[in-house]
C-alpha cells in the first residue's frame, strides 16, 4: 500500500510538471487553482487527517495568506516574494494562538469554534478593519511576482509556482511521517489519554499541528492572490472550509485521495460547466453515497512507515 | 529516606461526595515487585491514575525520589520515568505493533520539532537508534513476527504485551502494571510472571495491582491491601495473608460484587 | 429605557425561534451525537414549503383556519422529509466512523439547500402575510402581533415537549436512549423508531421555526438555513448540546444577546460578537451553560 502510494503520487507529479504544455489558457487557470487548493486540502489534512482535529476554519488561514500578500503588496509597495515569508508566519501565528486556548475542546465543540473563527475573520473582511482589507468588494491589482528581474505574470508562471509550493508541501508530509511528531499526531489522533500517558505532550503537538497546516494554508494564500491579482472575501467563506473538510474525509486523508478529491471538487465541475447550478446538489448526494459505502474514504490511510529491518515475516504485513 | 524511590502520604482522591481514595500512605523502595490488592472498586485504579497524573489528589504528596510531583501532567510524570499501562488495554489500535512501541521511545528521541518539516542527517540517525531499540524491545517480547501487524488485529494476550513493551520502550525507572494478568489465560500468566522477573532484572522497580492472588503472591515482595480506599495491612505477601482483615474483606467482597 | 425594551421585545422573538430550531439539533444530538448539519437547511425549506403550501394548496388564503393548515401541512411534510432523511444519510452510518457521519450530514445540508435552488430558484422570495400586521405601540416600544404569536406558540409548544419528554413513557423512552443507546435496546426499546421520533419532532419544531423566520424576516432565500442554522446550533452548544432545556434557554440568551448587540452596538458585526460569546462560554465552561460535567473512565 505505501510502495503504490508513492508511484502514484510519483507519476502524479511528473504529469503534473509536463501538463501546462498541452493546455490552453483557460485550462492553465484551472489547473493552477487545483494545484492551490491541493495545497490548503493537504495542509487541512495536517490538522483533521493526521491529528484528528475537528477544524472546520482552513479557510481562514488560506485567506489570511492571501489577503497579507495583498494588503502588502498593494497599501505599502511590497514586493510579492518579499510577502512569502510574512504571508506564512502570521497565519501560523495565528494559527498557535486561536488554537491555544480550544484544543482541549471535544470534537464537535472544536468544529463550532473554527467555524466561529472563519465566520468573524470574513465579516472582519467585509467590515473592512483598519481600512486596509476593502471591504466587500476586497482588493484588486496585486502586482505580479518578480524574480531576478524577469515578470512572472503568464499563467504558466504562475502554474510552476503553485507547483513548487505543492512539492514542498508534500515533502513535508512525506517528512512528517518519518517522524517523531508526525507519529507524535497520529498517536494523540488514535488515543489522546494514552499518548499522554506515554509521554507526549499532546497540547503542544495539538497546537503544533494547527501552526503547521495555517502556515502551509497561509502560502498557498500568497499563490492564489497572485493568480488573480485580487482577493475578495467570499474566497474565503465558511463554505470553502466545508469544502476542504469534507474533501480530505472523502478522500479518506491520504495524499492520493485527498488529491483526487480536489480534482472531483475543483476540477470536474469545469468538464460540466454547463450544469454548474447542480454542482452543490451532485456533490452532497455523493458526499452521503461515498460515505455510506466506504466510510473511511476513497483511498484510506495507512499509517506512519515502518522500516524494513523490522518486518520479519511479511505474510502478517498491512 | 533516600532509599526509596515513591512515597505516598496521606492521598485522598473524591469524586463529588464519594472518597475513591482515603489518606493513603505508601512507600516504594527501589527494585521491588510492589502489589497493590484489594476488591472490586477499592481504589486501586484510582490510586494509580492519582500517581501518574491523569487525576490530581485533593489532599496528600505524591513524592517521587525527593520531588514532589502531584499536580504535574501525565507526560510529565513519564518524563521522571514513570510509566504505566491500563487495566482496559489503551493502544493505538489501527496502527502496527512497531509504531505503538515507538511511541515509547518519544520522550528519548532527541528529535526537534522542526525535524518533522526539514529533516537532518542528526534526526535521521535518531529515527534509525530507536527502531533498532525498537526491534530489541520486540525480541524480548517474542513480538517481531507482528511487527507491521495492526494492534486491533492481535489476539488479546499478544496486545498486553504489546503494551507493556511500549512502556517498556520508555525505559522506565518505576513501571505501572494494571492488572497485567486480566484476560490471561494460564499459559500466558506463566510467561508473565517470568517477564516481570526479567524486568526487575533490568533494574526497573515494578508497582502492579492484580485480581490473580496467585501470581501476586508468588511475584510481589511487599503488598498493601486496600478497600474503601482505605489501607487495612500491609506487608510482606506472607504476612498480608494471615491476616484477618484481609480475609474479611476478600471474603465480604465475594458476597457483594463477584468479578 | 426605551432601546432596552424594544430589544427586549425583539430579543424574545428571534430567541424563541432559535430555541424552536435549537431543540431540533439538540434532540439528534442527545441520541445520536451526531451535528445533524442538514437541520438548517430543512428549516430554510420548510419555509419554502410553507410558501408554496400558501399559494398552491391554500390559494393565497389567510384566515385563521388556512393559517394553521398551512402549519400543520408544513410540519406534516418536513416531519416525512426529515425521517427520511435519517434513513437515507444517518441510518446506515450508525456504526461507521463518527466522522463519516459529519460528512454525510454535511452532504444532507448541500443536497438540501441546492435543492431549494433548484426548485424555488436563487432569488429571495417574499414570503406572504399570514398574519394581519397589527402594532401595539407602548410609550415607544413597538411590539407587533406576530412577536407576540411567535413568542406565545413558541412557549407553549416547548413547555409541551418539555412535559412529552419529561412525563410520558415514550419521553422516558428517549431520555433512556440518549444516556445509553445499547443499554436502552437490551431494555426493549426499539431505538430506530426513537430516532425516527426524534426526526419527526425535531424536524417539525424546525419547520415552525422556519415559518416564523418566514413570517417575521419576510426575506427568504435558498441559503438561508446555514445562518440560522449555525445561529440555533450555537444555541444548543451554550444551553449545553443534548440537554433539552439548555435548547430552549441557550436559544433564548442568544436571541437577547444578538438583539441587544444589534441594538447597542452594531448590527454588523453581530455575528462575530456571538462567536466570541460562543468561544468564551466553551473556554470558560465546556460543557454549556446546563451541560453536565463528565469525567472520562479510566
Amino acid at each position: 500500500m505505501k510502495n503504490l502510494t508513492v508511484t502514484v503520487v510519483s507519476i502524479f507529479l511528473v504529469v503534473m510538471a509536463i501538463l501546462p504544455h498541452f493546455l490552453d489558457a483557460r485550462w492553465q487557470t484551472v489547473a493552477v487553482t487545483f494545484l492551490i487548493f491541493s495545497v490548503v486540502a493537504l495542509s487541512q489534512d495536517i490538522v483533521l487527517g493526521k491529528a484528528g482535529m475537528f477544524n472546520m476554519g482552513q479557510a481562514m488561514f488560506f485567506g489570511m495568506g492571501a489577503y497579507i500578500t495583498a494588503i502588502l503588496n498593494y497599501h505599502y509597495d511590497w514586493p510579492i516574494l518579499a510577502t512569502i515569508p510574512v504571508a506564512i508566519i502570521v497565519p501560523v501565528l495565528f494559527g498557535i494562538l486561536l488554537a491555544a486556548p480550544i484544543v482541549h475542546l471535544r470534537g464537535d465543540y472544536l468544529l463550532v469554534v473554527t467555524i466561529g473563527f472563519n465566520i468573524v475573520f470574513v465579516q472582519v473582511l467585509i467590515n473592512n478593519l483598519g481600512g486596509v482589507t476593502g471591504g466587500p468588494n476586497g482588493i484588486f491589482g496585486i502586482d505580479p511576482m518578480r524574480l531576478l528581474g524577469f515578470e512572472l505574470s503568464s499563467q504558466l508562471a504562475i502554474y510552476y509556482f503553485a507547483f513548487i509550493v505543492l512539492l514542498l508541501t508534500l515533502g513535508i508530509m512525506f517528512n512528517l511521517e518519518k517522524s517523531k511528531v508526525g507519529r507524535a499526531l497520529h498517536y494523540l489522533r488514535e488515543d489522546p489519554l494514552a499518548a499522554e500517558s506515554i509521554g507526549i505532550n499532546t497540547r503542544l503537538y495539538k497546537i503544533f499541528a494547527f501552526g503547521l497546516g495555517a502556515g502551509l494554508a497561509g502560502l498557498a494564500g500568497t499563490v492564489f492572490a497572485t493568480q488573480y491579482s485580487a482577493v475578495s472575501p467570499e474566497a474565503f467563506e465558511f463554505i470553502q472550509s466545508v469544502l476542504f473538510f469534507s474533501i480530505v474525509l472523502v478522500g479518506g486523508s491520504s495524499i492520493p485521495g485527498v488529491i483526487l478529491g480536489v480534482f472531483v471538487m475543483f476540477v470536474v465541475p469545469e468538464i460540466f460547466r454547463e450544469f454548474a447550478t447542480w454542482r452543490f446538489f451532485v456533490f452532497g448526494f455523493a458526499m452521503i453515497i461515498m460515505m455510506i459505502l466506504r466510510p473511511r474514504g476513497i483511498w484510506p490511510a495507512t499509517f506512519g512507515k515502518i522500516p524494513k529491518f523490522l518486518i520479519k515475516d511479511t505474510k502478517h504485513g498491512a | 529516606m533516600a532509599h526509596s524511590e515513591l512515597i505516598l502520604t496521606n492521598v485522598t482522591k473524591r469524586f463529588g461526595g464519594l472518597t475513591a481514595v482515603d489518606a493513603l500512605s505508601m512507600t516504594v523502595a527501589p527494585g521491588q515487585i510492589y502489589g497493590v490488592i484489594g476488591p472490586n472498586g477499592a481504589g486501586k485504579t484510582t490510586v494509580f491514575n492519582c500517581i501518574t497524573g491523569i487525576y490530581k489528589s485533593e489532599e496528600g504528596s505524591v513524592n517521587w525520589r525527593g520531588e514532589e510531583i502531584r499536580g504535574l501532567t501525565p507526560y510529565q510524570i513519564v518524563d521522571r520515568g514513570i510509566v504505566r499501562t491500563f487495566q482496559t488495554i489503551r493502544l493505538f489500535s489501527q496502527m502496527s505493533v512497531a509504531e505503538n512501541v515507538m511511541s515509547g521511545r518519544h520522550i528519548k528521541s532527541s528529535q526537534r520539532w522542526w525535524h518533522g518539516i526539514c529533516p537532518t542527517p542528526g534526526s535521521r540517525r535518531d529515527e534509525k537508534e530507536h527502531w533498532t531499540k525498537v526491534g530489541e524491545l520486540l525480541e524480548f517480547f517474542n513480538l517481531e513476527e507482528f511487527a507491521a501487524t495492526p494492534t486491533a488485529s492481535l489476539p488479546y494476550g499478544h496486545q498486553r504485551r504489546v503494551e507493556m513493551a511500549r512502556a517498556l520502550a520508555v525505559d522506565p525507572t518505576l513501571l505501572i502494571l494494571d492488572e497485567p494478568a486480566a484476560g490471561l489465560n494460564d499459559r500466558e500468566t506463566a510467561e508473565l510472571v517470568e517477564t516481570i522477573f526479567s524486568i526487575r532484572e533490568k533494574g526497573i522497580t515494578v508497582l502492579l495491582i492484580e485480581h490473580d492472588m496467585e501470581l501476586v503472591m508468588k511475584v510481589t515482595d511487599y503488598l498493601t491491601v486496600i478497600n474503601f480506599g482505605k489501607k487495612i495491612a500491609e506487608g510482606t505477601p506472607e504476612e498480608v495473608q494471615k491476616n484477618p482483615l484481609v480475609i474479611e474483606a476478600y471474603l465480604g467482597s465475594e458476597d457483594d460484587d463477584d468479578e | 429605557m426605551e432601546t432596552f425594551l424594544q430589544q427586549l421585545a425583539n430579543g424574545l422573538t428571534i430567541g424563541s425561534m432559535f430555541a424552536l430550531v435549537a431543540l431540533g439539533y439538540t434532540m439528534v444530538y442527545g441520541v445520536m451525537r451526531l451535528i445533524n448539519f442538514a437541520h438548517g437547511d430543512m428549516v430554510a425549506a420548510a419555509a419554502f414549503v410553507g410558501l408554496t403550501v400558501y399559494t398552491q394548496v391554500m390559494g393565497q388564503a389567510t384566515s385563521l383556519f388556512a393559517v394553521v393548515a398551512i402549519f400543520l401541512l408544513t410540519a406534516g411534510l418536513m416531519a416525512c422529509v426529515g425521517v427520511i432523511l435519517e434513513r437515507v444519510a444517518y441510518r446506515p452510518l450508525r456504526t461507521a466512523p463518527r466522522l463519516s457521519a459529519v460528512v454525510s450530514a454535511l452532504g444532507a445540508s448541500l443536497v438540501i439547500q441546492n435543492g431549494i435552488m433548484l426548485i424555488w430558484g436563487p432569488r429571495m422570495r417574499i414570503f406572504p402575510e399570514l398574519v394581519p400586521q397589527q402594532f401595539w405601540n407602548f410609550g415607544g416600544v413597538v411590539i407587533s402581533l406576530i412577536q407576540v404569536l411567535i413568542l406565545v406558540i413558541s412557549l407553549v409548544l416547548m413547555v409541551a415537549l418539555y412535559l412529552f419528554i419529561e412525563k410520558t413513557r415514550m419521553g422516558a423512552a428517549i431520555r433512556a436512549s440518549s444516556i445509553d443507546q445499547d443499554a436502552a435496546r437490551l431494555m426493549g426499546i426499539n431505538v430506530n423508531s426513537i430516532i425516527a421520533l426524534i426526526f419527526i419532532i425535531g424536524s417539525s419544531l424546525g419547520a415552525i421555526g422556519g415559518l416564523f423566520i418566514g413570517l417575521y424576516y419576510r426575506g427568504i432565500t435558498f441559503n438561508m438555513g446555514w445562518q440560522y442554522g449555525l445561529y440555533a446550533f450555537i444555541a444548543a452548544i451554550l444551553g449545553g448540546i443534548g440537554n433539552i432545556p439548555g435548547a430552549m434557554l441557550g436559544g433564548m440568551l442568544l436571541g437577547l444577546f444578538s438583539a441587544f448587540i444589534s441594538g447597542y452596538v452594531s448590527s454588523t458585526w453581530a455575528d462575530a460578537f456571538t462567536f466570541m460569546l460562543l468561544i468564551f462560554i466553551l473556554i470558560v465552561r465546556p460543557t454549556g451553560l446546563l451541560g453536565e460535567r463528565v469525567a472520562e473512565k479510566v
